[in-house]
C-alpha cells in the first residue's frame, strides 16, 4: 500500500503525529557551557537520562529508554573503535553524528514498515579550550542541528525555541558552575511548564509576556512543585579534570550544595 | 555486544588480530630487556620501571616509558617487546573504559586481572615464536576491597599474586634477591614504609640493576633522566615528579653508588 509517493508522504505525516505525542511528556534537557566546562541537566522520575560516550562527549536524550540504549551502545561502540584504530582526538561528536547515528536514525524514521526510534538525542563536547564546546542535537528523524554555546531537547520544536530564547544571552564563557547550574534549572522549568500549558490548555499564553520579576517567582513556584517528587539530574564535562575522561555526575549532596537559595529546601 | 562490554571481542569480530605468530628472522634484533618493580608500601603500591630499550648491544631509546596508567587505580609496567607490550596497553585502557562506559560500572579489580591474562594468552604465539614476548606487572588499589595488589605474569598468560612485591625484566634477578633482603631484615618490612624511604628504595634498586644489567638504563643526571615512578593510593595514580626524584636521588642515592 505505500508503494504510492502519496501514501508513503502520507505514512510518514502519521508517523511524525505519532512520535510527536510520544514525546509530550518527556522530560527536557538543557546543555550549556560555563567557565570550566560543560554541564547538562535535567529533572527525572527514575530513569538515568545522561552517559558518558568518550573522553570528552557526553550524551543526553528523550524518549523510549531501550531505544535511546540502542543509540547509546552504538555510539560506544563507534567512539571506543575509533578512538583506538585512530586517536582520541578524532573521536568529535561531529563525526559521531553526521555519519554514525543520524543516518541510521533517519533510515530507522522513513522504513515505514518498521518501528522508528522513539528518541531525541543531544551530544556535547568540550573543547580543548573554552569556547570550542560544541553542541548537536538530532530529531527523531535524523535531522540535527549544530550549536556551540547551549542547546535544548524538548517535547516540540515551539519550546525548545522558547527555551533557547530565554538562556541564549545569558550563556557565557565566564558564567561559574552556580550560576550554570540555576539558569539550567530555571530554563529546564521554562521548558517543562510551557509542554505541560501545551498539552493542559493548547491555546494558553506564552509567559513571555510577563514582567520579568513576576515570571521569575512564578517560575520558582513551578520548579518547587514540580521538582519535589522527582530528582534533578546533573553532569558536568570538565576541562579541570585532570584524567583523560572529562565526564562527571554530580552527586546528590553536591546538587543540593548548587541548588539556589530559594529552592534549597526541595530537595534536602 | 554492549551488554558484554567486551571491547577486545568488539576489535575482533571487526578483524583485529593481536601478535601475528611470525618467526623472528636471524639478525634481527628485536627490542627488549628492562627492569620494572612493585611493591606495597605504606600508602599503596609503588611501581617503577627504567628507561632504557635495547635491541642486542644497541641502546635504542633512553626514554621509554615503561609504567604506564592503565586507568585511575591501576598501572601496567611492561617488560619484553614494546610493540606488543604498548598495544596491550593501549587495549586495556580501552576496555576498562569501554566496560565503564557501557555497563555503567567499572570493572572489579579481578575482571581487570582477567583481562590482561587474556591479552597474553592471544598473544601465546607471537610471544613463542619470539617477536611478541611481554612479562608485565599489573598494579593497583582494589576500591572494593581497599586494599594494594601486584600481580605479575609470565609470557603465556599465567598469573601470580606478588605478595609484597614482583619484578621483572632482564634487571629482575639482581634486585629480586635485595627485595627479599630488605623485606626480611630491614628494620621495617617494605609495606611500612612511608612514601619517601620507598621512593628512595626503589632508586637504589633500580640503581642496582643497572649496575649489573647492560640493558637497564641507570639514572643519567646530565641528561637530567630518572626512572618513571607511579605511587597508587586509594586516591588513585600519580606520577612522582622527576625534581622529586632528583633531589632524593642526589641526597640519598649517589653517594652510595
Amino acid at each position: 500500500m505505500y508503494e504510492e509517493p502519496y501514501k508513503w508522504v502520507e505514512a510518514i505525516d502519521n508517523r511524525r503525529q505519532y512520535l510527536d505525542d510520544q514525546f509530550k511528556q518527556g522530560s527536557p534537557v538543557v546543555a550549556l557551557a560555563y567557565d570550566t566546562g560543560i554541564l547538562l541537566l535535567s529533572v527525572s522520575k527514575s530513569t538515568s537520562k545522561f552517559y558518558e560516550i568518550y573522553d570528552r562527549l557526553a550524551l543526553g536524550g528523550m524518549g523510549h529508554p531501550a531505544d535511546l540504549e540502542k543509540l547509546r551502545v552504538n555510539l560506544l561502540e563507534m567512539a571506543h573503535v575509533e578512538g583506538f584504530n585512530r586517536s582520541p582526538s578524532d573521536v568529535t561528536g561531529s563525526r559521531m553524528v553526521k555519519y554514525g547515528i543520524a543516518p541510521v536514525i533517519k533510515q530507522a524514521f522513513e522504513e515505514v514498515f518498521k518501528a522508528p526510534f522513539i528518541v531525541k538525542l543531544l551530544l556535547a563536547e568540550l573543547g580543548h579550550k573554552a569556547g570550542k564546546d560544541s553542541f548537536l542535537v538530532v530529531n527523531y528523524d535524523g535531522t540535527f542541528e549544530e550549536g556551540t554555546s547551549c542547546t535544548v531537547l524538548a517535547a516540540s520544536k515551539t519550546v525548545e525555541q522558547e527555551m533557547i530564547a530565554s538562556i541564549r544571552g545569558k550563556v557565557s564563557a565566564v558564567l561559574s558552575l552556580e550560576q550554570a547550574f540555576d539558569l539550567a534549572l530555571r530554563t529546564w522549568a521554562l521548558g517543562d511548564r510551557l509542554q505541560h500549558k501545551t498539552v493542559e490548555e493548547p491555546s494558553g499564553e506564552s509567559s513571555s509576556g510577563q514582567p520579568e520579576d513576576t515570571e521569575a517567582t512564578s517560575l520558582s513556584a513551578y520548579l518547587r512543585d514540580r521538582v519535589a517528587e522527582k530528582t534533578i539530574e546533573c553532569v558536568l564535562l570538565d576541562r579541570n579534570r585532570s584524567d583523560s575522561s572529562k565526564y562527571r555526575a554530580l552527586p546528590s549532596d553536591e546538587i543540593g550544595r548548587l541548588l539556589p537559595k530559594d529552592l534549597t529546601p526541595l530537595i534536602l | 555486544m554492549g551488554m558484554h562490554g567486551d571491547f577486545f571481542q568488539l576489535l575482533k569480530e571487526q578483524g583485529y588480530q593481536l601478535g601475528t605468530p611470525v618467526a623472528a628472522i636471524a639478525g634481527v634484533e628485536i627490542p627488549t630487556a628492562t627492569t620494572i618493580l612493585a611493591f606495597k608500601y605504606r600508602d599503596g603500591v609503588l611501581v617503577a620501571g627504567d628507561r632504557r630499550a635495547t635491541a642486542g648491544n644497541m641502546v635504542m631509546y633512553d626514554r621509554t616509558d615503561k609504567v604506564l596508567e592503565i586507568d585511575r587505580h591501576s598501572v601496567m609496567a611492561i617488560a619484553g617487546v614494546p610493540a606488543t607490550a604498548y598495544e596491550m596497553v593501549r587495549i586495556l585502557e580501552h576496555s576498562f573504559k569501554y566496560y565503564r562506559r557501557t555497563q555503567l560500572q567499572e570493572l572489579s579489580f579481578e575482571g581487570k586481572l582477567r583481562a590482561v591474562s587474556k591479552l597474553l594468552k592471544e598473544n601465546v604465539a607471537a610471544a613463542l615464536s619470539g617477536t611478541g614476548a611481554v612479562a608485565p606487572i599489573f598494579a593497583g588499589y582494589d576500591c572494593e576491597q581497599e586494599t594494594a595488589k601486584i600481580y605479575f605474569y609470565d609470557i603465556l598468560g599465567a598469573e601470580f599474586e606478588g605478595v609484597e612485591y614482583a619484578v621483572s625484566g632482564s634487571g629482575s634477578p639482581t634486585i629480586r634477591g635485595i627485595l627479599h633482603y630488605l623485606n626480611t631484615w630491614e628494620e621495617q618490612p617494605l609495606n611500612a614504609l612511608p612514601e619517601e624511604p620507598a621512593l628512595v628504595q626503589a632508586l637504589r634498586l633500580l640503581t642496582s640493576a643497572a649496575e649489573f644489567d647492560s640493558a637497564t638504563g641507570g639514572v643519567n643526571r646530565e641528561a637530567n633522566l630518572y626512572p618513571i615512578i607511579k605511587l597508587i593510593t586509594t586516591g588513585g595514580v600519580g606520577a612522582v615528579p622527576e625534581a622529586t626524584l632528583k633531589s632524593l636521588f642526589e641526597a640519598k642515592v649517589v653517594r652510595h653508588v
